[in-house]
């Protein structure tokens, strides 16, 4: 039962660091400069039209009151209204999303594709020239700032070399009907492949950007720990056994790097989020981060706040979720609720 | 007969190679040029001259000029200081955070460790780079505010690595030893565990300033971190965007000036990490 009790403790932790978050937001909404119930009432509101408005959001109450109704509001998955469209932040916000999880899942198939190959080749051959290069390629691919390698990116492929679209989800008129909010998949759903095509084209270069540091550091660790497990006293038998170096980093000293590899991975997707706001914008995609950008440029402080608060709740569910994968894939775990292995 | 007093342990010399004596040499350069960038830049660094907008990279304007006919070369020697400087008064910032947090963790009672804990849980758990966002929109746009919230969010790893390192030096003899000559509690903390659990941060310090400077650029970027004329570099590339199409390389040069600081910090990281542990040696 220690992988119920183990899956029981993260999720206390998942509320308690949501209940962080809201508290934060909260402290962060009073210490706006300016009064709440005067911007929400509009600026040519009078006085008694913004005492209205401050009584019908609860204003007037004392601040240990409003804190407990801002809990209550955000349970009940209520993140404020944006100042600027008047809609509620999260209606917007669910939107946009699956425009955000496409690409996430895009870029790290992408960044999985380049990370493992390289990793695998350079701890078969450590100390070589391939080894060498891969880490200093690996250095520099995570000390980029994402939002300059999007602008490069977007320049010399769109502008220069004209091999990509430069900015959007997809060109004008193919669209498909918009059944999940993900241009690739709708184009697949409606069965036109034109379409797909064009909306991967528009894919392609904000995928890369996030997959880059996310192979960089995929591939540094999963190096580190192949080698690690090579460097083990485990792998005397199999090497005096005589098997070939392939096969002793591919059938042994894999399946012993998987763990902390797909645990990293959990993290790195969960920081794609954050990422996000400034990758989406360069490209004028739809999705969360353009969407905080976009508050952000507009002055729309509750809306940023709002998002703010989406955004941890999207990041704590990754990381969540990988963590419980990471669980079930440790047969260390897994044993146990069985009772075998248990030490 | 003179006595013969053993010497004080032998000290090996630390014999660096040509390559990490390289990266130590490109970072040490780094640090001069911040500190002496802005003395060194001429004057009209921050006045415009349209008659000289966006010129392409020559032999007067090495890497061009920008929209506002602006050097951008010297730009980026004058931005060093802020965009290197404010990157490492948030690492130190956190730092002390972090610091304070896991001293009082230490030596507190068992509740006060358990309470700092997991509010550093809550901290790890939370996107950073969103989290300053919307503290740094809250305090107003500027590169403080940028320094403030970035300062606000880092402290957790900080926190973490430290108060287990202080726990196991707790553990040590000297810890030990120093208690029974009747060094007070304070004391003992201050002058002997937490400079004797440092060196464990000191490898995170090089990591964190090359991190921590893509943060403070894309925070800049976003808008509210430094804002244009400041010549920091999120900021110039925020500014030179809107002409990319005629002019890419004010968009190229400060981007790259930060993969340089980043890299050589990234590359130091990774030298003193395997001097710790040399089973990572190649």
């Amino acid at each position: 039962m220690a992988y119920l009790r183990l899956i029981s403790q993260r999720l206390v932790m998942t509320v308690l660091t949501l209940w962080g978050l809201a508290t934060l937001v909260f402290i962060m909404i009073k210490l706006i400069p300016g009064d709440e119930a005067q911007v929400a009432a509009g600026p040519g509101a009078n006085p008694e039209q913004v005492a209205s408005v401050a009584k019908r959001l609860g204003l007037d109450l004392p601040v240990l009151q409003q804190y407990l109704n801002f809990l209550l509001r955000m349970l009940r998955g209520d993140l404020g209204t944006s100042v600027v469209s008047s809609k509620p932040v999260l209606t917007e916000l669910a939107a946009v999303l699956p425009s955000t999880i496409e690409l996430m899942i895009f870029a790290s198939i992408i960044g999985t594709l380049i990370a493992f190959p390289m990793a695998l080749v350079a701890a078969s051959y450590r100390g070589k020239a391939f080894d060498g290069i891969a880490r200093i390629v690996a250095v520099t691919g995570g000390a980029m700032p994402a939002f300059w390698l999007a602008l490069m990116l977007q320049f010399f492929f769109g502008n220069v070399w004209r091999i990509t679209p430069i900015s959007g989800q997809h060109s004008f008129g193919i669209a498909s009907p918009n059944v999940t909010g993900m241009p690739t998949l709708d184009a697949l759903l409606a069965g036109d492949i034109p379409a797909f095509l064009d909306a991967l084209a528009y894919l392609i270069l904000p995928a890369f950007v996030f997959a880059i540091p996310f192979a960089a550091q995929v591939f540094r660790l999963l190096r580190a720990s192949l080698l690690g497990v090579l460097a083990s006293d485990m792998m005397l038998p199999v090497r005096a056994k005589g098997a070939s170096t392939s096969r002793m980093v591919l059938r042994h000293a894999l399946p012993n790097s998987l763990l902390p590899t797909v645990s990293l991975m959990g993290v790195l997707v969960g920081g794609m989020v954050g990422g996000a706001i400034l990758v989406e914008t360069v490209f004028a995609r739809r999705g969360v981060g353009s969407f905080l950008a976009n508050s952000v440029a507009l002055k729309d402080t509750y809306a940023v706040l709002g998002a703010v608060m989406f955004v941890g709740i999207a990041v704590c569910l990754v990381n969540l979720v990988a963590d419980i994968i990471t669980l079930m894939l440790d047969p260390r775990i897994r044993g146990t609720q069985f009772g075998a292995g248990a030490k | 007969m003179t006595l013969v007093l053993p010497t004080a342990s032998p000290r090996r010399k630390a014999n660096f190679t040509a390559y990490e004596l390289t990266v130590f040499g490109v970072v040490a350069a780094l640090f001069l040029l911040a500190l002496i960038g802005p003395m060194i830049a001429p004057a009209d660094i921050y006045t415009s001259n349209m008659l000289e907008t966006l010129f392409p990279p020559s032999a007067e304007h090495w890497l061009g000029t920008d929209d506002q006919g602006r050097d951008i070369f010297w730009r980026l020697i004058a931005g060093s200081q802020l965009s290197l400087f404010a990157t490492v008064l948030v690492v130190i910032l956190y730092s002390i955070i972090g610091m304070i947090v896991a001293t009082l963790a230490t030596v507190g009672p068992r509740w006060v460790d358990e309470l700092l804990m997991r509010v550093t849980d809550i901290g790890l758990s939370l996107p950073g780079l969103v989290v300053s966002l919307g503290i740094a929109t809250v305090l107003g746009p500027s590169l403080q505010s940028g320094i403030i919230a970035l300062a606000l969010t880092g402290w957790p790893m900080t926190a973490r690595i430290l108060r287990t390192t202080m726990r196991q030096t707790m553990e040590q003899p000297f810890v030990e030893g120093a208690r029974i000559l009747g060094v007070s509690r304070t004391r003992l903390m201050l002058k002997h565990v937490l400079p004797n659990s440092l060196d464990v941060l000191i490898v995170k310090w090089a990591g964190d300033i090359s991190f921590t400077m893509l943060i403070l650029a894309g925070l800049s970027f976003i808008g509210v971190g430094a804002q244009p004329p400041s010549p920091e570099w999120g900021a110039m590339i925020s500014g030179a965007r809107g002409n990319m199409s005629i002019a890419w390389w004010a968009v190229a040069a400060p981007g790259a000036a930060i993969v340089i600081n980043a890299v050589a910090f990234a590359l130091l990281a990774d030298i003193l990490q395997v001097r710790r542990d040399p089973s990572l040696r190649a």
